[in-house]
C-alpha cells in the first residue's frame, strides 16, 4: 500500500492519432487517503512538440521535471535547435538508468510529433529507463489497469484531432473514477503539426 | 475510540484481530503452513437489461503463469430440476479459486432444489440472492475464495444482477465485472452501460451541459459490449483468454453462446 | 473389535458421522434460512491469525481475499429526531469496487444501522439484529428500545472479539421512552450513547463540518442540509469516500428516506452557488 509509486496517486495517458498525438493527466496530489491538492499537473512541455508526463512520487515528479528542463535547455544551447521527441526519449532513458540502484519513483510518458516528418511519437518507461515504444497508447500511474481497459476498448487507429480528444478524455475520466488515488480534474493536450491545444476537464471531485 | 489507534492515515474501523502470540506448537509436533487457496485467474461480467440479463466469463483456467485448461466454465445455470439444468432460470458466475467456486455453485444449486421441493415453485432471484449471501457469510472465518455474481429476472421480469464479495456482502446492480480483469472492464462498463462522463453535445455551455440520460440497452448492444470488453481484457491480462462463455437469460429460458477469444 | 468392523462394514449410505470433522452439506440447515451463528472454521490451531493472513489487506497487502471497506458515515441527534447520512463508496486497496453501496441498513421500519468496515459483517449482523428485534417484539408485545437493540449487537460482537470481525456501526431510532436515541458500536465491543458520531476513513472531515455547524435546535431542513454537507466535505478530501449521499431522517413514526444523491452535481452546485470549495477551479476555458 505504501509503495512510493502509490503514496501521492495520479494517472497519465498518451495516445496516437492521425498526424496528431494527445497526452492527458489527472490533477490530484494526495498523501494516501488525504487529498492535499487538486491542482498538481503531471505533464510538462520541453519544446514546441515535446511533452513529458510523470506519475509516481510527487517529490520525484518535481525533481525529474526540473532536471529535464535543465538538460533540455543545455541541449538547445549546445545544438541551437529544439530537441526531437525520440532524442528526448533516449535522454529520459539514459538519465533514469544513471540512477539504476536508487531510482526516481516515477513512470514517465513521452508524447510528441517528429519535427522533420511530423509523424506521431509516443513511448513509456519503467522507473529505471526501459523504453516501451508503442504504436497506439501508453498509460501510467495508479489507474494504469483501468486506463489499459479503457484505451484498449475505445482507441482505434487514425483518429482525427477532435475524435482523439474525445477518446483520450473519456478514457482518462472513466479510468480515474474507478481509482481512489487519481482524479479531481484533468489536463488534456492535443498536439498537431503547428498547433497545441490544452484543455481542462471537469472531473468528479470525490 | 480504540479503533482510531492503529493506522493514522486510514483510520476506519480496524479489524478486531487479537494480537495472537506465535504460540509454539507442542514439543515434537510441527504445524505446516495452511495454504488452501490458489488464484485461478479469469474474469466474469454481468449486465442487466430491461427484460434480459447477460452473464459472461472467459474459459481459461490458470495457476501462476501456467494455463491449466483452455475450456473451463465459470458461468453456471442453477436452480433447474435436473442435473442438465434445461429448465434453470438463474445463472451464477464464480471467479477466484475454481474449487471454492464450484463448491459454492453446487451448494447454491442444491439449495435451489431444496427450495423447489419444499415450496413447490422455483426460487426467486431475490430470495436466492439473500440466501447466497448467508451461505457465503457462514464461512466468514474460512471464506470461499470466490467472487460470485448471480443473474436472473426479477418478479417484474426485469433483468437482475447481484454481485458479492467473498464473505457475502451483496448489492443489486445494473452491471458488474469480477475477477482478474475487473479493473480493466469495470470503467468501460461505467462508461458504456451507465453512460458515466457522457454529456449531450450542445445542451448547454460549461457547467450547464446536461448529462446523457441512462436508457436500457438492447440485447444486441449488450452482446457487442461484452465481446468488446473481453477482447480488450484479453490483450492486456495474461490470465484472461481462450473462450468467451455467455449466458443470455430471457423469459424464454437461458441461451448459452460460446465465442472464441485470443489464445496467446 | 467386532463393533468396529461392523461399523465400517455397512454400506456407505448408512454410515453416520464418518466425516464429522469435515464440513458436510447440511440440508437441515437450509430450512432455517435466516442468519445463524454456525460458522465453518479453518482446520488450524489459530483461526484468527490464519484469517488475518488471508483477508486483512492492511497487515498483509498481498492477501488473496480482499474485503471491501472505506467509508464516511455520520449520525446526529437534534430536536426533530436523528439524521443519518453516509457516502456510498466501497474500496479494496486503491480500487473502487463500487460507488453505489447502501451503507444505511434498514434494520426494521423504526431502526437504522450504518455500515463502516467490513461490508458483509455489517450487512449480516444488522440483518441478524433485525431478526432479534422482531423476536423481542413477539415475546414482549412491544417495540424494542434502541438501547436494548444496540446492546444485543454489542454483546454479539464482543463474543467474537479477536476473531477478525470489522465493523463500526451506529444504531439510530426514536422511541416514546427514550426520545431520539443514538448508539455507536464497533467490533472491539465499544458501545457508546451520544449526540453525534462520524465513523470511517473520512470521519475527521465530516466532524470538521458537523462540529462547526451543529446545534441541538436545528430545524429539520437545516439538519438534513448539514448532514449532506458534512458527507460532501468528506467525499471531497477522503480518497476512500465518494459516490452518492445517502440521507435519512429518523422520527418517532419511523425513518424517512431523503434521497440517494450523486455527489458530483451537489458538489458543483455548492461550489458555484455558495462560493464554497474555492480550492477547486471552475474555469474551464480553453488554453493554448
Amino acid at each position: 500500500m505504501s509503495s512510493p509509486f502509490s503514496i501521492n496517486g495520479g494517472a497519465c495517458v498518451a495516445m496516437v492519432g492521425k498526424d496528431c498525438v494527445a497526452i492527458a493527466c489527472d490533477l490530484r496530489l494526495g498523501l494516501q487517503a488525504l487529498t492535499v491538492s487538486n491542482n498538481f499537473p503531471k505533464i510538462f512541455q520541453y519544446g514546441d512538440n515535446v511533452f513529458l508526463g510523470l506519475t509516481g512520487l510527487a517529490t520525484d515528479v518535481n525533481t525529474v521535471s526540473d532536471l529535464f528542463r535543465w538538460k533540455v535547455n543545455m541541449y538547445r544551447l549546445r545544438e541551437e535547435r529544439q530537441i526531437a521527441p525520440r532524442t528526448f526519449a533516449n535522454l529520459v532513458s539514459s538519465s533514469l538508468y544513471e540512477k539504476r540502484f536508487g531510482p526516481y519513483f516515477v513512470s514517465p510518458v513521452v508524447a510528441g510529433l517528429d519535427p522533420k516528418t511530423g509523424r506521431p511519437f509516443i513511448c513509456g518507461f519503467d522507473s529505471i529507463g526501459c523504453i516501451d515504444f508503442a504504436k497506439d497508447f501508453i498509460v501510467s500511474g495508479t489507474a494504469s489497469e483501468q486506463l489499459f481497459g479503457m484505451c484498449e476498448s475505445l482507441w482505434e487507429p487514425d483518429l482525427d484531432a477532435d475524435a482523439l480528444f474525445e477518446t483520450i478524455s473519456q478514457s482518462l475520466l472513466n479510468a480515474v473514477d474507478r481509482d481512489a488515488l487519481s482524479g479531481w480534474g484533468a489536463h488534456v493536450y492535443i498536439i498537431e503539426k503547428d498547433k497545441v491545444t490544452k484543455r481542462l476537464l471537469k472531473g468528479r471531485q470525490d | 475510540m480504540s479503533m482510531f489507534s492503529q493506522n493514522p492515515l486510514m483510520n476506519g474501523p480496524n479489524y478486531s484481530f487479537s494480537e495472537t502470540p506465535r504460540v509454539g506448537a507442542p514439543e515434537g509436533a510441527r504445524e505446516h503452513r495452511f495454504d488452501p487457496y490458489t488464484d485461478n485467474g479469469g474474469s466474469t461480467l454481468a449486465i442487466a437489461g430491461a427484460d434480459f440479463t447477460i452473464m459472461a466469463g472467459d474459459t481459461r483456467l490458470t495457476s501462476g503463469y501456467s494455463i491449466n485448461s483452455r475450456f473451463h466454465r465459470k458461468v453456471f445455470k442453477i436452480g433447474g430440476t435436473t442435473t442438465d439444468q434445461h429448465d434453470a432460470h438463474l445463472v451464477l458466475s464464480v471467479v477466484g479459486f475454481a474449487a471454492d467456486g464450484e463448491a459454492l455453485m453446487e451448494r447454491v444449486d442444491a439449495m435451489c432444489k431444496m427450495y423447489r421441493y419444499r415450496h413447490g415453485r422455483p426460487i426467486s432471484v431475490k430470495a436466492c440472492a439473500q440466501r447466497l449471501s448467508t451461505i457465503l457469510y457462514n464461512k466468514r472465518f474460512f471464506p470461499y475464495y470466490a467472487y460470485a455474481i448471480l443473474g436472473g429476472l426479477d418478479e417484474e421480469g426485469k433483468g437482475a444482477v447481484y454481485s458479492y464479495d467473498p464473505v457475502g456482502s451483496y448489492e443489486r446492480e445494473q452491471c458488474r465485472a469480477g475477477g482478474a480483469a475487473a479493473s480493466l472492464i469495470m470503467p468501460f462498463l461505467d462508461n458504456q452501460v451507465n453512460f458515466k462522463n457522457q454529456f449531450i453535445p450542445g445542451s448547454g455551455e460549461g457547467h450547464a451541459l446536461q448529462e446523457r440520460e441512462r436508457r436500457p440497452l438492447t440485447r444486441q448492444e449488450v452482446e457487442v459490449l461484452v465481446k468488446d470488453a473481453f477482447d480488450g481484457a484479453v490483450e492486456r491480462h495474461i490470465e484472461v483468454g481462450d473462450g468467451l462463455q455467455m449466458m443470455v437469460i430471457t423469459n424464454k429460458g437461458i441461451e448459452e453462446i460460446i465465442l472464441p477469444l485470443k489464445r496467446d | 473389535m467386532d463393533t468396529l468392523v461392523a461399523r465400517y462394514s455397512r454400506p456407505a449410505y448408512q454410515q453416520e458421522n464418518q466425516f464429522d470433522d469435515i464440513e458436510e452439506y447440511d440440508y437441515a440447515a437450509d430450512s432455517v434460512s435466516g442468519p445463524s451463528l454456525k460458522f465453518a472454521m479453518p482446520p488450524v490451531a489459530h483461526p484468527s491469525s490464519w484469517l488475518r493472513a488471508a483477508t486483512d489487506d492492511r497487515s498483509n497487502p498481498h492477501c488473496p481475499i480482499k474485503i471491501a471497506h472505506g467509508t464516511t458515515t455520520l449520525a446526529f441527534r437534534f430536536q426533530g429526531g436523528i439524521i443519518v447520512a453516509t457516502d456510498s463508496r466501497a474500496t479494496a486497496g486503491n480500487w473502487i469496487a463500487s460507488q453505489t453501496v447502501k451503507k444505511v441498513i434498514e434494520i426494521n421500519s423504526d431502526l437504522l444501522g450504518t455500515m463502516a468496515g467490513g461490508a458483509a459483517d455489517c450487512q449480516y449482523w444488522l440483518a441478524w439484529l433485525g431478526m432479534q428485534c422482531r423476536l423481542h417484539e413477539l415475546r414482549h408485545k412491544r417495540r424494542i428500545s434502541v438501547a436494548a437493540a444496540s446492546k444485543i449487537l454489542a454483546n454479539l460482537v464482543y463474543q467474537y472479539k479477536g476473531m477478525g470481525l470489522s465493523m463500526g456501526t451506529m444504531c439510530a431510532g426514536v422511541t416514546k421512552e427514550e426520545g431520539p436515541a443514538l448508539y455507536y458500536i464497533d467490533s472491539d465491543g465499544t458501545r457508546l450513547a451520544g449526540n453525534l458520531f462520524c465513523v470511517g476513513s473520512g470521519q475527521t472531515f465530516a466532524y470538521g463540518v458537523l462540529d462547526a455547524e451543529y446545534r441541538y435546535d436545528l430545524t429539520v431542513e437545516e439538519a438534513l442540509e448539514l448532514g449532506s454537507r458534512s458527507i460532501l466535505a468528506a467525499t471531497h478530501r477522503d480518497a476512500y469516500s465518494g459516490g452518492f449521499i445517502n440521507l435519512y431522517h429518523v422520527k418517532e413514526s419511523g425513518w424517512e428516506k431523503h434521497g440517494f444523491t450523486d455527489t458530483n452535481p451537489v458538489f458543483w452546485k455548492t461550489k458555484l452557488e455558495k462560493a464554497e470549495f474555492s480550492n477547486v477551479t471552475s474555469d474551464f476555458s480553453e488554453e493554448v
